[in-house]
């Protein structure tokens, strides 16, 4: 054989992926299993087009989110996107109900997202920005407060339970306290919101180079890193003195109002023995602006990216023509999957599609695999 | 166990010594063997597995979490553009990312670059709002401008004997370079406390060399 051959089969698009027959069975099983722990806990599953205009897309977020869509233009010239999620179609179906009276809304969905990326399509199922993934969630509009976001939590966890997962670990925040708690230190908005930026992106040591350069030219305390990361609303209140001095600031007031739903959250899962696997990180934030109040992320060994990812969005609605709280949370599946089955899961497309030269002989090997699988429920 | 994938050459050889001055368990042999990975054991949270990989690949073997941990230069880990957390500045390894070229090319608009970077030096060159073309070469950078294929370099620079050499000058000095501790931002999470310790070791050495210096 030589690179030069004849092309004989056809290409697979860049950055897809194809399932076979065990794979999507058990893609299709967890999918099920999801949303049925979803109904049996009051959310109804929707579906809608896999198309959304630009414009609906963007409300209520920063432009530069938009980067790794993948947009196209429709046949009036509109400009419509791949969805890489499924929070702004669930806003926009629930707003006019949401306006007509109809006073909370559980719904849940099983779909597939789309991302511009560069990673090779099985890598990326597993750690990485897949270009095309499967979402499983719930979105829950019409309730505030902690015991709503305990809620949620606990779905998420029920869900994990359900699916017999090992060592996961629910980590939260609040994304309005890490921007709030920088500027009631005396930091100014536009570096406090690169400060923040650092943070979303995990790069500590930006953001202890700015706060160094910053602390030598001002005199702000350089170790609000160290402050933010040993917080922990499970285990202690803010310091006596630091509560008083927030008192005095707005962007203090906002620190300690987010705080508050921090404690308070972290009351109600104590309570209710949700707190085991829970551990608060304030240097956490999401790369998604909508985000107003409990943010939260699962990881699982074995899946080198977040399995589940969620958060409260209260000023989503109104963007959307009705104001309403709302907090959701969705499972990436591949990545569950992945972690479900030690990277199993991905075996049977490497074996039979990794080239389709190949495919003949190596099917005799992925029949093994397959029946070796049977012992475990994926 | 917790498994570390560490740039080969200039970091590896920078970095290994002061994990040793750490107090972190290295593996011996790491300078005259031929083997890629090494194991070693440690107290408390079991056993450390390193990889030698060649300093483009450590930010994909990081992001993929295949390794938890990585130790690799600030350009390599800005070039790849992968998504993972950077924990610490070890100040090892440094040297700086520069502009450089032939002495009469200073004054001349930029039109060809040659560079290790594509993606940094169109970066900055689009910043200073000039449109040159990059030209992607993997290695001895400083030949491009010598022969004429490119009438700037954009390189790291550890003395500048190389650029001397070849009778280049540096024109702007972009970004100071040194090792990073990065993390996969999901063991970040589930092997919190190995990491944690991994991480304080070498920022307590840290401090103490910058103390004693």
């Amino acid at each position: 054989m030589s690179i030069d051959m004849q092309q004989r089969w056809a290409d697979r698009p860049l950055g897809m992926r194809d399932v076979y027959p065990q794979q999507a069975r058990r893609r299709r099983q967890l999918e099920s299993k999801l949303l049925r722990v979803f109904e049996q806990n009051g959310f109804e599953m929707v579906s809608c087009g896999l198309l959304e205009y630009v414009d609906t897309l963007l409300r209520g977020r920063a432009s530069s989110e938009a980067e790794d869509w993948l947009r196209m233009v429709d046949a009036t010239g509109r400009t419509v996107v791949l969805r890489p999620e499924m929070t702004p179609s669930i806003a926009r179906m629930a707003a006019p109900l949401l306006a007509a009276g109809t006073k909370e809304i559980r719904w849940s969905y099983a779909e597939r997202v789309y991302r511009r990326t560069n990673d090779p399509a099985s890598l990326s199922w597993a750690s990485g920005k897949a270009a095309e993934s499967t979402q499983v969630g719930v979105e829950w509009i019409g309730r505030a407060g902690a015991e709503a976001d305990a809620d949620v939590m606990a779905l998420c966890q029920a869900a994990l339970g359900a699916l017999e997962l090992d060592g996961w670990q629910m980590v939260a925040s609040h994304a309005a306290f890490a921007p709030a708690f920088l500027e009631a230190h005396g930091i100014a908005p536009e570096t406090a919101e690169s400060l923040t930026l650092c943070l979303a992106r995990g790069d500590y040591v930006g953001f202890r180079g700015v706060m160094g350069a910053l602390s030598a030219a001002t005199g702000v305390a350089d170790d609000v890193l160290d402050q933010l990361s040993t917080l922990n609303p499970l285990a202690a209140d803010l310091p006596e003195p630091l509560q008083h001095r927030f008192a005095e600031s707005e962007s203090g007031r906002r620190a300690l109002s987010a705080w508050r739903e921090l404690r308070d959250l972290a009351a109600v899962l104590q309570r209710r023995g949700l707190a085991d696997r829970v551990s608060f990180d304030l240097t956490l934030v999401r790369d998604l602006t909508y985000y107003t109040g409990i943010v939260f992320e699962v990881f699982a060994p074995g899946a080198g990216a977040p399995i589940a990812l969620g958060g409260r969005y209260d000023d989503l609605l109104v963007q959307f023509g009705t104001p309403a709280p709302a907090i959701g949370f969705a499972f990436e599946a591949e990545r569950l999957l992945t972690a479900l089955t030690e990277g199993e899961w991905l075996h049977e497309a490497d074996e039979r599609g990794a080239g389709s030269a190949g495919g003949a002989e190596s099917s005799g090997r992925a029949r093994t695999t397959a029946s070796g699988e049977e012992a475990s429920p994926w | 166990m917790v498994t570390i994938a560490l740039a080969k050459g200039r970091t590896a050889d920078d970095v290994v010594p002061m994990w040793r001055r750490a107090g972190l368990p290295a593996p011996a042999d790491l300078d005259d063997s031929r083997a890629l990975v090494f194991e070693v054991e440690a107290p408390v949270h079991g056993p450390l597995r390193f990889l030698l990989a060649k300093p483009a690949d450590v930010p994909t073997y990081v992001s993929f979490g295949v390794a938890d941990i990585g130790v690799v230069g600030k350009d390599v880990l800005l070039e790849s553009g992968r998504e993972v957390y950077e924990l610490l500045d070890l100040q090892a390894a440094r040297c700086q990312l520069c502009v450089a070229g032939r002495p009469e090319e200073r004054d001349r608009r930029p039109r060809r670059v040659a560079t290790k970077y594509p993606r940094l030096a169109d970066q900055y060159f689009r910043s200073l709002g000039v449109a040159a073309e990059t030209i992607p070469l993997s290695g001895s950078i400083e030949l491009a401008a010598v022969i004429g294929l490119a009438d700037r370099i954009f390189d790291l620079v550890q003395t500048g004997a190389t650029l001397a050499a070849n009778g280049l000058v540096v024109f702007d000095e972009v970004l100071d370079v040194s090792a990073r501790l990065i993390a996969n931002r999901s063991s970040y999470r589930t092997k919190r406390q190995a990491i944690q310790w991994v991480t304080d070791q070498l920022a307590q050495a840290l401090t103490r060399e910058a103390v004693e210096s």
